[in-house]
């Protein structure tokens, strides 16, 4: 992190004078390059100022915030210029049956952000009711109980609680949730296998 | 692992079908957004008779009686902020040029912000909001210009703010008085539950209860005049509390609230 940092520390003072961000923002916040400058005014005239600056705005806060103080187990942080699509890492919480395990995960803000929900799918393959093939996550609040005062950092931590007590009442894959509930041995033998299978 | 792998071919096709009820949404929130702004320019209230059909009495002579006393109404986009947007327009309205006013309500802001952080809300986001609404409520400082007020809440950016920051009043409110209101909430075991559910998301419709909440938080009253088709010749107004002679008023039509504006 720190040598990107120092990227993006360089590329702030190369294109501070055209940069839109105030002056007292953090490095991370000015995510141009000289590459990406074109891109960033390309994807600023789409968007009507307001709804870029808001979302905008409001990730590179977020973006400060999970840096500075990332919730146990987790990081996260932006693929690469754009501001909008991020990867995270969660470690599988310890106690649980994917301890030890290393699980990739894409996080999508929109444009809508954070009106709307961030887009959080599992990349590395995980034996768990709430998370299916796809990797979608039925979680709530990445859905009909998401707040615009929510952070991507509670939704994280939330991902890592739904780890070690998976909610088998609302189950994304069924067969799962009624292993868990009847045959609790054999869910977790499985589980633990692919984690070490997938996630290792 | 046949079991399993059918399992996940159907929840695949559930996925579809969520992706597809998502895209269709998106399709009629922006047919929505295309036909009305977040807030309309002035217009006469007596036009709403255009959207009724000339058999359609009971509506018609309704609209005919209110807008003799209602004359000049906005409209709202129909988005599920309608009730917190038309609120926060009109009362933002009644601040405009009056700094003490404004100053008052600024302690209040200030007030439901150390509440918010006390209940366990981040305080990086509930600032972030918190300080849009002063920002956009101190440029009314010194002006009475209402194209300033218009461009505010037609901006996307500062207006969903605005109503973010209320939704998080009426949270607070309701949770630092669960006591009392719990009682009306038939589904809802816990205030919290309720909160996380009907008032924080955006675009989550409002009932009584938060209308109840807002201006009991703000302490503000508004008036609420039901424009529906129930057999009788006016429609009925509602002020909240109850015993309240406000100075804002709003149009309810079964599903959606405008501001209206009384002679």
């Amino acid at each position: 992190m720190s040598t990107s940092n120092d990227q993006l520390q360089q590329s702030t003072t190369t294109t501070s004078s055209s940069s839109q961000d105030s002056p007292s923002s953090p490095p991370q916040q000015t995510t141009t390059t000289e590459i990406s400058k074109p891109i960033r005014q390309n994807i600023a005239k789409k968007q009507t100022n307001t709804t870029l600056s808001t979302s905008g705005k409001r990730i590179q806060k977020e973006l400060a915030e999970i840096t500075l103080d990332p919730p146990p187990n987790c990081s996260a942080g932006p693929k690469g210029d754009n501001l909008y699509e991020w990867f995270s890492t969660i470690f599988g919480p310890a106690g649980s049956v994917y301890e030890s395990g290393i699980f990739y995960l894409d996080i999508h803000f929109s444009h809508d952000y954070p009106f709307k929900p961030p887009k959080v799918t599992f990349k590395t393959r995980i034996y768990h009711c709430n998370v299916n093939s796809q990797g979608a996550i039925c979680l709530d609040i990445l859905k009909d109980n998401w707040s615009p005062a929510l952070t991507i950092s509670k939704v994280l931590l939330s991902i890592c609680s739904l780890m070690t007590d998976p909610n088998p009442n609302d189950p994304l894959v069924g067969s799962i949730a009624t292993q868990y509930l009847t045959n609790r041995e054999e869910h977790d033998r499985i589980a633990k296998e692919w984690t070490k299978r997938f996630a290792q | 692992m046949t079991s399993e792998t059918n399992q996940e071919f159907n929840f695949y096709e559930d996925e579809l079908i969520d992706e597809k009820i998502a895209a269709q949404q998106t399709a009629i929130e922006k047919e929505i957004a295309n036909e009305q702004k977040l807030v309309g320019d002035l217009i006469e209230l007596n036009t709403l008779l255009n959207e009724y059909l000339a058999e359609d009495t009971v509506y018609r002579s309704k609209i005919t009686e209110l807008s003799e006393r209602f004359r000049y109404m906005r409209k709202t986009r129909g988005d599920g902020n309608c009730f917190f947007r038309a609120f926060a327009f009109r009362y933002f309205e009644t601040l405009m040029g009056k700094p003490d006013e404004i100053n008052k309500l600024k302690d209040l802001v200030n007030k439901f912000t150390s509440d918010l952080s006390q209940l366990g809300y981040n305080s990086f986001t509930v600032d972030d909001f918190k300080d849009v609404f002063i920002e956009e409520l101190e440029k009314l400082n010194n002006t009475s210009d209402i194209r300033l007020l218009e461009e505010i809440f037609n901006n996307s950016g500062s207006s969903d703010y605005i109503v973010v920051f209320l939704r998080l009043i009426v949270s607070c409110y309701l949770q630092n008085n669960s006591d009392f209101y719990l009682a009306f909430l038939e589904t809802y075991q816990s205030m919290k539950d309720f909160c996380s559910h009907e008032v924080e998301p955006m675009y989550r419709e409002s009932d009584h209860i938060h209308i109840i909440a807002l201006t009991n938080a703000l302490e503000i009253p508004v008036g609420i005049i039901y424009l529906d088709r129930a057999d009788q010749e006016k429609a009925t107004p509602h002020n909240f509390p109850d015993d309240s002679n406000p100075n804002i008023f709003i149009l309810y039509r079964p599903g959606h609230y405008d501001i209206i504006y009384r002679n």
